[in-house]
């Protein structure tokens, strides 16, 4: 951190270039390539012409090829420091383990392949160094019993060198690179929203002090005999230990040195560690963020467009609000992250992870509708009417895809003209192909009347989702109320379907309000699951019962219903999803009775979402 | 403001752009001390069948399809290399390989570097391919090799056994 911050000094936060360690090692690799494939113009396949025509591009052609000549040599050179930094950097970290592990398997792997393109590629130029380096590799490999001794003469012997190892030696040169390439992008892809390239400013500056270098220091072949010469440190010790050990013992210190780096993430030192869920307002979604990962990577993964720029520590980009929990905070600059901004929940989600669940709120940097979820397409597959006013509609993912979400969120349904209507997921997560929605008609409501008299099965639908905090909280043994107003049944029979299907003993009880006993639209369900499970009981409640309806149950208000059964809230978590004016008259009452703020969970009916934090601690508003 | 945080950069890149070019190229490394050369022995050799190849009888061929009637039956197994380097006097080298191959009737091979003083040295190359008996293949000759200087020795059975190459 000391280093970094002597870095910051010199290059400002979002410059550093100890920050963008990889990224840079993906430049370099641009840079290697782009030189390469210029030498590689003028490179001669053959015994006579490669040691020439490498001179001819060294001398011939010095402020072009022998400059790039260097500048390949440098950079590959910058390519082996830049990953053992990264990788370096990573381990001091702990950043290595858990979901990491592919990263840093798939690093190490990258890391053999650039030596082997490195080791190779020094072989081409058949001065002293590449006999030196064809024939040392030769002899390692000479020690497995499947080349026995055979393989270094096609070396020693001068006859035995000709026209064709030279065009072979090419061939790896230009496929083993490509393959680092390929698995570059598979290594990145790991990482959400990975940058492959750093900063303008960074990549201008490393290709200027390349050149110089190159200018100053140009890479030049060797007389082709002697044993002494001068020699690659960053790509060949292994070579030079051959010499001082035999090669048996080299393949063991690299095989258990490979070994044990593929190893390590799953060696001790364990540090513990458990998922936990962030709630990311104003998005309001909530989102798992693996053992291991940092708040930053957990939003990106999930596509929450989160600022960031360094991911370091480094710049401040990523501030945001802690609003409930703790986290660790994470290495950082003190200078980005004041000591008065930290006491008043500014974290920076890069470098953060959480100890508990978490609740998150980040001001958008882009525009609005660009942290939109998972947009997805379904088709109408079947449709029901439960009630006069409401109607089940059954949508069917396309292409087979499936949906997770958590029992009690919702989703947008997107019309043509970019407006939305949010209904709640009215199966169990379990059911994930297709999507249950209870829609109930609202006079004069576009996509509702639409519903009820314009959809037809096999009508193509365009939603977002899953959205919302309304969901299930495992992490309690307080018994839960379930506060249903009309339709908002829906994700209160997701979590109840959810519940029962987990074997939560934890005792329930559903309050249901309607106006008239026929609003009931599913009523047997719920009489149903109260027979069959013992920790649930069923209250039904009529707000306008009529007298023909000859209904001896309860009646008014449901949350009134709930107030006069209930003297102390304390001991209870309540679940209301319904009408605004439901759920913001039920709020404070229930308060008042004693329900704690963190056990109160919400979703209110809405056109569109509207955020309302006020309303609610954890809770979600649709 | 602005120049001091150039020269800052540059003040830090520099290291890191020594580092990268020592280490391109030095500390410079030498295969052998400066006052040595260097032996590299190589031998790949397709030595004598272990067993003798034996005639069969009319009444053995009558017996094989007529496609497969050879005279003679030929064990395939071949018998181990020995090989053995004298230096003054001194045996610096002595290996028995197995031939390769499931049945052992491949090539046998064998690789050996051999770092010594540079100067003049007598070098005894004594190599057998037959199951029984002493050496049948010996070179005896004195070299004079320089610092850092490879001698090669080869074995070709058709030109006489063993190569010196310099």
């Amino acid at each position: 951190m000391k280093v970094e911050a002597l870095f910051n000094l010199a290059f400002g936060d979002k410059g550093n270039p100890l920050y963008y360690i990889g990224p840079i090692s993906y430049y370099l690799m641009w840079l290697i390539v782009a030189s390469g494939l210029y030498l590689y113009a003028f490179f001669e396949t053959s015994v006579a012409g490669a040691s020439a025509s490498v001179d001819a591009l060294t001398y011939g052609q010095p402020w072009a090829g022998g400059v790039l000549r260097s500048v390949h040599r440098y950079a590959s050179d910058g390519v082996v420091l830049t990953m053992l930094l990264h990788m370096a950097r990573h381990w001091a970290f702990d950043h290595y383990r858990g979901f990491r592990w592919f990263s840093w398997v798939s690093g190490l792997v990258l890391l053999w392949l650039v030596y082997v393109a490195g080791i190779n590629g020094y072989m081409l130029p058949w001065d002293r160094l590449a006999k030196f380096t064809v024939i040392a590799t030769a002899e390692w490999l000479d020690w497995l019993p499947v080349f026995n001794g055979t393989l270094v003469r096609n070396f020693i012997f001068e006859e035995n060198v000709n026209d064709r190892l030279f065009s072979l030696l090419s061939f790896i040169h230009i496929g083993v690179p490509l393959a680092v390439l390929a698995l570059l992008w598979i290594h990145t892809q790991r990482v959400p929203q990975a940058r492959t390239s750093p900063p303008l400013p960074i990549m201008l500056t490393l290709t200027v002090a390349l050149i110089v270098l190159s200018i100053l220091r140009p890479a030049v072949s060797q007389p082709d005999s002697g044993l002494e010469m001068s020699f690659d440190w960053f790509y060949l010790p292994v070579l030079a230990l051959l010499y001082r050990w035999a090669p048996g013992e080299v393949w063991l210190l690299v095989g258990a040195a490979t070994v044990i780096f593929f190893l390590l993430p799953w060696l001790p030192p364990k540090r513990r560690g458990s998922e936990r869920y962030m709630l990311v307002r104003p998005d309001n979604r909530i989102v798992a963020v693996r053992a291991g990962e940092t708040l930053l990577d957990a939003g990106l993964r999930e596509g929450i467009a989160l600022p960031f720029d360094c991911r370091n520590g480094g710049c401040g980009e990523c501030k945001a609000t802690l609003r409930s929990g703790t986290v660790d905070f994470g290495p950082y600059q003190p200078g980005v992250l004041s000591a008065t901004e930290r006491a008043g929940g500014t974290i920076l989600p890069c470098v953060c992870m959480p100890r508990e669940d978490v609740e998150l709120e980040y001001v958008p940097a882009t525009a609005p509708g660009a942290a939109a979820a998972h947009v997805w397409r379904a088709s109408v597959e079947s449709m029901q009417s439960l009630a006069p006013d409401v109607m089940q509609v059954i949508l069917k993912l396309e292409g087979g895809e499936r949906i997770a979400f958590y029992a009690g969120q919702y989703i947008n349904i997107l019309l043509e003209d970019g407006a939305k209507r949010s209904f709640s997921f009215a199966t169990a997560p379990s059911v994930n192909d297709r999507i249950e929605l209870h829609v109930r008609r609202i006079p004069g409501g576009r996509f509702t009347t639409h519903v009820f008299e314009g959809m037809r099965a096999g009508e193509r639908v365009r939603f977002e989702g899953p959205l919302g905090s309304f969901f299930l909280r495992e992490d309690s043994e307080k018994p839960m109320i379930f506060v249903a107003g009309s339709t908002g049944f829906a994700p209160v029979k997701s979590m109840l379907e959810y519940a029962f299907s987990r074997g939560v003993k934890r005792r329930m009880i559903l309050y249901w309000g309607v106006r008239r006993p026929a609003d009931l639209y599913l009523g047997e369900l719920p009489a149903k699951w109260a027979r069959e499970h013992a920790n649930f009981d069923f209250v039904p409640v009529i707000s306008h019962p009529a007298p023909e309806d000859a209904w001896h149950g309860r009646t008014g208000l449901v949350h009134e219903a709930i107030l006069a059964d209930f003297g102390d809230l304390s001991g209870y978590q309540v679940y209301a999803c319904g009408s605004a004016a439901m759920v913001e008259a039920a709020h404070p009452a229930f308060k008042a009775k004693g329900l704690g703020q963190d056990d109160c969970f919400s979703d209110a009916f809405r056109l569109a979402p509207r955020p309302a934090p006020e309303m609610v601690r954890l809770g979600g508003t649709a | 403001m602005k120049a001091l945080r150039i020269a800052a950069q540059l003040a830090l890149y520099a290291p890191l752009m020594a580092i990268l070019a020592y280490f391109s190229t030095e500390p410079r490394f030498s295969a052998v001390a400066p006052d040595e050369a260097l032996l590299r022995v190589s031998v790949i050799h397709a030595t004598q069948r272990k067993e003798a190849c034996r005639e069969r009888s009319p009444e053995e061929l009558a017996k094989l399809a007529p496609n497969m009637r050879a005279a003679l039956d030929c064990p395939r197994e071949r018998s181990p290399l020995v090989v053995e380097l004298e230096l003054d006097g001194r045996t610096v080298l002595r290996r028995e390989v197995a031939p390769s191959g499931l049945r052992r009737d491949g090539n046998a091979a064998l690789y050996q570097r051999i770092a010594l003083p540079a100067g003049r040295h007598r070098i005894v190359a004594r190599l057998r391919d037959r199951a029984d008996g002493d050496f049948n293949y010996l070179k005896d000759e004195t070299v004079e090799l320089g610092a850092g200087r490879v001698l090669l020795i080869d074995f070709n059975a058709s030109q006489g056994g063993f190569v010196f190459r310099g």
